[in-house]
């Protein structure tokens, strides 16, 4: 096999790149990748919002477009939204048969009030699930009002709070993206079947 | 861990020294029950050191894997073939950044990663530093070379830390879609003329040696990794995964009537295990430390378009955006 010492790239798009003007700035400057927002999918009616993962972006609409290509380029989905992570109140998380709601006490109320969505983590290793939303006038209120209107039978080893208005949420016109998914099954493993044309190879070999 | 064994250093005896013995216990204690660790659990250094090497080395390995078969779109034969390796490239890109992002609960930044990319101190995959001559190789690498990274990354969903598995099981499902579409390409070759056929044998005798190295060194010259085992880091032995890939592969490569040019390859009934001539690890190490035919080019390529891109992201930045670890 050829080695190559140099640059001597068999693509000549990459021949062209000018290596020796292009100077090496690492280290990056910090935020150089931007900061993150959390992705959370609907994938059909009834169903709740799931939190899938992050993107980063360097504000929540470019967001909400990276989090559409990364997340829903493939999987159908009815719905999808993104917020910024420093958005997102986190309760400690627990273990074995601890309920996170047991560490949430009354820290007192306060105004204006503003609505919140409210998440619980119900299987370690799963992800959080939406489950409602409270009217609170902080955070810490708002998870106290889930403990009384939200909590539930099941264990919850985790609680997320969320201002609704911090959310960006998906329009009508966003939904473009999803509705020519279908045509696109060359995205999908099912449009390659391979097995007709190997069955007659196979026969025109063993004659 | 596209790239396989060695994304593990042997571990020092004294790694373990400054840790709570109790957390310790406890964390092990989780991890026997097939509990996943989270981001905010306690977790031992050496965990989190090796998970981020693991889980930032197959990122990059999925961004620079991107590359031998990135630069065949424009070639490839016809439309329908264009449409699918754009779509599987992209995937592949897409895979990086679920990964990074796992990476980073661990506490590492992605912009640490990426400079240590450029920089060459962190490794990748050593299968890409191989070029793609001719449509034939980049069919090889869609089928076979996803192959083996299934292989591993089946394994590894199964492992403990909570969003790396996540992120495999996104990962898997397209993978599906990969290799469904690789077998396709070389069946279509297999099928066609002579000269496709040539065209396939040949890339396959270039590639299989480096295909013999993706799962890493052999078990008899490793770094003893017990304790990532233990901890679910590591899902299998380099020596198990490359059995369990000639298992799946070697029959349907012959199906197709090629010839796997090792003469030695044959599986022992008695034993279960393949026999194959040793691959060549000093290659494999000359290699992976820089000195492969296309080393320079993949950095170069990353590294070029990083530095071009950053007008825009200095532009876009948010003047009053401020850093904290994603939640999961
Ligand atoms: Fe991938
Ligand atoms: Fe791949
Ligand atoms: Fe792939």
């Amino acid at each position: 096999m050829t080695l190559f010492t140099s640059m001597n790239s068999l693509d000549p798009r990459v021949n062209r790149l000018p290596i020796d003007k292009v100077a090496n700035s690492s280290p990056k400057a910090a935020l150089d990748q931007f900061g993150t927002f959390e992705v959370f999918v609907q994938a059909k009616e009834g169903k709740p919002f799931q939190h899938e993962g992050i993107v980063h972006a360097p504000n929540i609409e470019m967001a909400y477009v990276l989090a559409k290509e990364t997340f829903t380029r493939r999987f159908t989905c009815i719905s999808i939204y993104v917020t910024d992570t420093r958005s997102v109140h986190v309760s400690a998380m627990t273990e074995g048969t601890n309920n996170a709601y047991e560490n949430i006490n009354d820290s007192g109320a306060s105004e204006p009030k503003t609505s919140y969505e409210i998440y619980h983590l119900l299987k370690r290793g799963k992800q959080h699930i939406h489950v409602g939303s409270v009217t609170a006038g902080s955070p810490d209120e708002a998870m106290w009002r889930a403990k009384a209107s939200l909590a539930g039978e099941k264990q919850v080893f985790n609680i997320w709070a969320i201002r609704t208005d911090d959310i960006r949420f998906t329009t009508t016109e966003d939904k473009d993206l999803w509705l020519t998914l279908p045509e696109k099954k060359f995205r999908d493993a099912s449009d390659y079947k391979g097995g007709d044309k190997l069955k007659a190879f196979l026969e025109s070999v063993n004659k | 861990m596209y790239g396989g064994g060695n994304t593990f250093e042997g571990i020092k005896p004294d790694a373990l020294a400054g840790e709570d013995p109790i957390k310790l216990a406890e964390f092990e204690a989780k991890i026997d029950r097939g509990e996943k660790i989270e981001p905010t659990d306690w977790m031992p250094q050496l965990y989190r050191k090796q998970l981020i090497r693991m889980i930032e080395q197959h990122g990059h390995s999925e961004i620079i894997g991107a590359l031998p078969e990135g630069t065949w779109i424009t070639r490839a034969p016809g439309f329908k073939r264009k449409m699918s390796l754009m779509a599987k490239v992209q995937d592949e890109v897409g895979h990086a950044q679920l990964l990074y992002s796992a990476a980073e609960t661990l506490g590492k930044s992605r912009e640490q990663m990426i400079d240590d990319l450029i920089n060459g101190k962190s490794k990748y995959s050593n299968i890409f530093n191989y070029p793609t001559f001719t449509w034939a190789d980049c069919c090889f690498i869609s089928w076979l070379v996803d192959a083996g990274a299934i292989v591993n990354q089946l394994a590894n969903a199964k492992g403990s830390y909570g969003p790396y598995c996540r992120a495999l099981d996104r990962i898997c499902a397209e993978e599906s879609f990969h290799l469904k579409y690789g077998h396709h390409c070389v069946i279509y070759l297999a099928a066609g003329t002579l000269k496709q056929r040539q065209m396939f044998q040949e890339a396959l005798n270039r590639w299989w040696p480096p295909m013999m190295h993706f799962f890493g060194p052999s078990d008899k010259i490793s770094v003893h990794t017990e304790v990532l085992m233990k901890w679910k880091v590591k899902m299998g032995s380099n020596d198990d995964m490359r059995n369990q890939f000639l298992d799946m592969y070697v029959p349907k490569i012959k199906e197709l009537g090629f010839t796997i040019p090792d003469p030695k390859l044959k599986k022992n009934t008695d034993t279960g295990r393949w026999e194959y001539t040793e691959p060549d690890w000093e290659e494999f190490k000359r290699v992976i430390n820089g000195d492969g035919p296309c080393n320079k080019e993949r950095l170069e390529v990353r590294r070029i378009a990083e530095e071009r891109g950053k007008w825009v992201r200095e532009a876009l930045r948010a003047p009053k955006a401020q850093y904290v670890t994603p939640l999961a």
